[in-house]
């Protein structure tokens, strides 16, 4: 049974913005990066999925159950973090987060027990009492999160989790989501703009653009070796390419980084480690950094040459 | 003196429990929500300063009855200031400033800080929220048109010399002093939950409430006052006139200072006029709650 699953999902607003294109997927993992410029669909998806928003064609499901004719099931079963501000500023943060979890359908006493421990949980403590429009930012992006948890929901939806967080609390908001996806047994979907954020939690990383897949696919693939070697030299290293070449060699220099095809030629992979000494030593060249070359998220999106605003 | 072991005052992380219990999905949702409105609206868990005005109206309202019954235990049945029939329009006063002051607690926060997209992505839908909130308004309300007139009741009841002709005497009434209480306070409740969903602040929706009773209240009375054949205009521009021609078309009764009195239409048209005003606000609420997005 697939957490999530989507078939040719499209969304288009009244206006003709194209929201979603034929949007197919099928997720199961128990952190999931969705990625793309803002605009990109993020939004839109995550409220199709809850049943929020209609499609205009294709369908989706989460944990089995389809968003047109179960929305209600998949809301018992799900949390939702919103991107924007949600939270009334007159009542305390146990009080609202207390009253959530009724609205969710816990009885009363589950409720308050569980607010609680969820509140501890997310890291709020004295403040609980006090009403929440004297809260900061971090503060309230940690009630928006108890919000959404406090029901034990079996998937959690987070929306931008990180907006408005200085960089510690970015980093304990991060820890807190990759915490709930490995040991809270919740499966969590981070949508984000910011791919430095999903590398740190996801496992598995969907990216789209412009309402399209652009790749889903384990975290670990979009980094991983590109079969391409990357010297760094002291000085330009146009001669060093040059002289790679000349052996066979397929390489192509940028300043003073040449980068070498390591399947290229007749040597072995220890063949060009050799020859990048040898050719070294003899312009008298010093090296800086020898390494497998990865794939950057980034190239995800600079390959389809989209103006993605990705950090 | 024993010595306290050291581990007292350790916190241990017992780390994340997950919940087995019972879920009461929809139908609790709308409990939780009728319930957490009539404690927003009586100022329950909040500041004193927010009881003064609901229980002060309450207090308000039941007055009239609890001087109606003293009397009558102390000097019989010999004037009766207030009876069944006149009792709501009595207090019609305290009605526009009630809803004006508590309904705007039950949805303009909501919407105006956008926690409406948290309600829908949990099990309930639109009309759930919008349904729970009226019964939470129309609950309170009953509390100024359904209250009092039960304490005269049974005031009137206990009062009585003989106790069995007395119920018996009393009983009759039973039926349309509820009818009367429910059909104020649901119609004030949609009309109030209406006019407030339109407002984006607390402070204007209890202003545009005021103002709808206020202006048609003045106007209603100038025309019932002119005397040229106008005075058949005035109890549509109140809607506690409305209200109180559609109780006599329903169960009965006239009260002389109502505009319904002077203007001496069939009664049924107020039943229509109520139908009308009640459906307008429920249309108003429903238009407005689809219309905002999660």
């Amino acid at each position: 049974m697939p957490l999530i699953s989507t078939r040719a999902l499209t969304k288009r607003y009244s206006g003709g913005v194209i929201a979603l294109d034929g949007l197919s997927l099928e997720l199961e993992a128990d952190v999931i990066g969705l990625v793309g410029a803002n605009g990109a669909g993020k939004s839109t998806l995550i409220r199709i999925l809850l049943g929020l928003l209609e499609p205009t064609d294709g369908d989706a499901s989460v944990l089995d159950l389809d968003t047109a004719t179960q929305g209600a099931a998949i809301r018992e079963l799900v949390g939702y973090m919103p991107e924007h501000d949600c939270l009334p500023p007159d009542v305390s943060a146990t009080e609202f987060v207390a009253h959530m979890a009724r609205v969710s359908g816990l009885p009363s006493g589950a409720a308050r027990e569980r607010t609680a421990d969820v509140l501890r949980h997310v890291g709020l403590y004295e403040e609980r009492y006090r009403p929440i429009g004297g809260y900061s930012t971090g503060m309230k992006q940690r009630v928006k999160l108890a919000q959404a948890l406090v029901h034990d929901p079996r998937v959690l939806f987070l929306d931008e989790p990180t907006n408005g967080l200085d960089p510690a609390g970015r980093d304990e908001m991060l820890a807190l989501i990759e915490r709930i996806g490995r040991e809270f047994g919740i499966a969590v979907i981070v949508a984000s703009h910011l791919l430095g954020e999903i590398e740190r939690v996801a496992t598995w990383l969907v990216a789209i653009d412009a309402g399209r897949l652009l790749r889903t696919a384990p975290l670990a693939s979009f980094t991983e070796r590109t079969g391409q070697l990357l010297i760094e030299t002291d000085e330009p290293a146009d001669g060093l390419a040059a002289r790679l070449i000349a052996r066979g060699i397929d390489a192509r220099a940028d300043g003073r980084i040449v980068v070498a095809d390591l399947a290229s030629g007749d040597a072995s992979e220890f063949g060009i480690y050799d020859a990048v000494r040898d050719e070294a030593v003899a312009l008298g060249l010093a090296l800086v950094r020898l390494e497998h070359r990865r794939h950057q998220l980034e190239d995800l999106f600079r390959a389809r040459g989209t103006d993605a605003r990705v950090a | 003196m024993r010595v306290l072991p050291e581990t007292i005052g350790t916190i241990y992380d017992i780390g994340y429990r997950s919940y087995d219990g019972p879920r009461l999905g929809r139908r609790g949702a709308i409990a939780a929500i009728v319930a957490a409105g009539l404690r927003a609206v009586f100022g329950l868990g909040r500041s004193g300063r927010s009881k003064i005005l609901p229980w002060g109206a309450i207090v308000l309202a039941v007055m009239p009855a609890v001087v109606a019954v003293a009397i009558r235990v102390l000097v019989g049945d010999l004037i009766d200031l207030y009876s069944y029939e006149n009792y709501l329009w009595s207090i019609g006063a305290l009605l526009p400033i009630f809803v004006a002051s508590q309904a705007p607690e039950l949805v303009v926060n909501d919407m105006r800080h956008r926690v409406l997209p948290l309600y829908f992505s949990r099990p309930i839908g639109r009309v759930d929220y919008v349904g729970a909130k009226l019964v939470a308004l129309t609950l309170a309300l009953l509390g100024l048109t359904l209250l009092p007139v039960l304490i005269l009741f049974t005031g009137r009841i206990l009062a009585a010399e003989d106790l069995v002709a007395a119920v018996g005497d009393e009983m009759g009434a039973l039926p349309g002093i509820v009818g009367s209480g429910v059909l104020h306070a649901g119609v004030l409740a949609a009309l109030g939950l209406a006019v407030c969903s339109l407002a984006g602040r607390r402070a204007y929706a209890a202003g545009a409430v005021l103002a709808v009773f206020l202006i048609g209240g003045v106007v209603s009375g100038t025309f019932q006052a002119q005397g040229r054949g106008l005075e058949w205009i005035a109890p549509f521009l109140n809607p506690l006139s409305i209200l109180d021609g559609a109780r006599q078309w329903l169960f009965g009764g006239t009260v002389a200072e109502s505009p319904v009195t002077s203007a001496d239409l069939p009664l049924a048209t107020y039943g229509l006029a109520a139908a009308i005003m009640l459906g307008v606000s429920l249309a108003i609420l429903a238009l407005r709650y689809r219309r905002v997005t999660t």
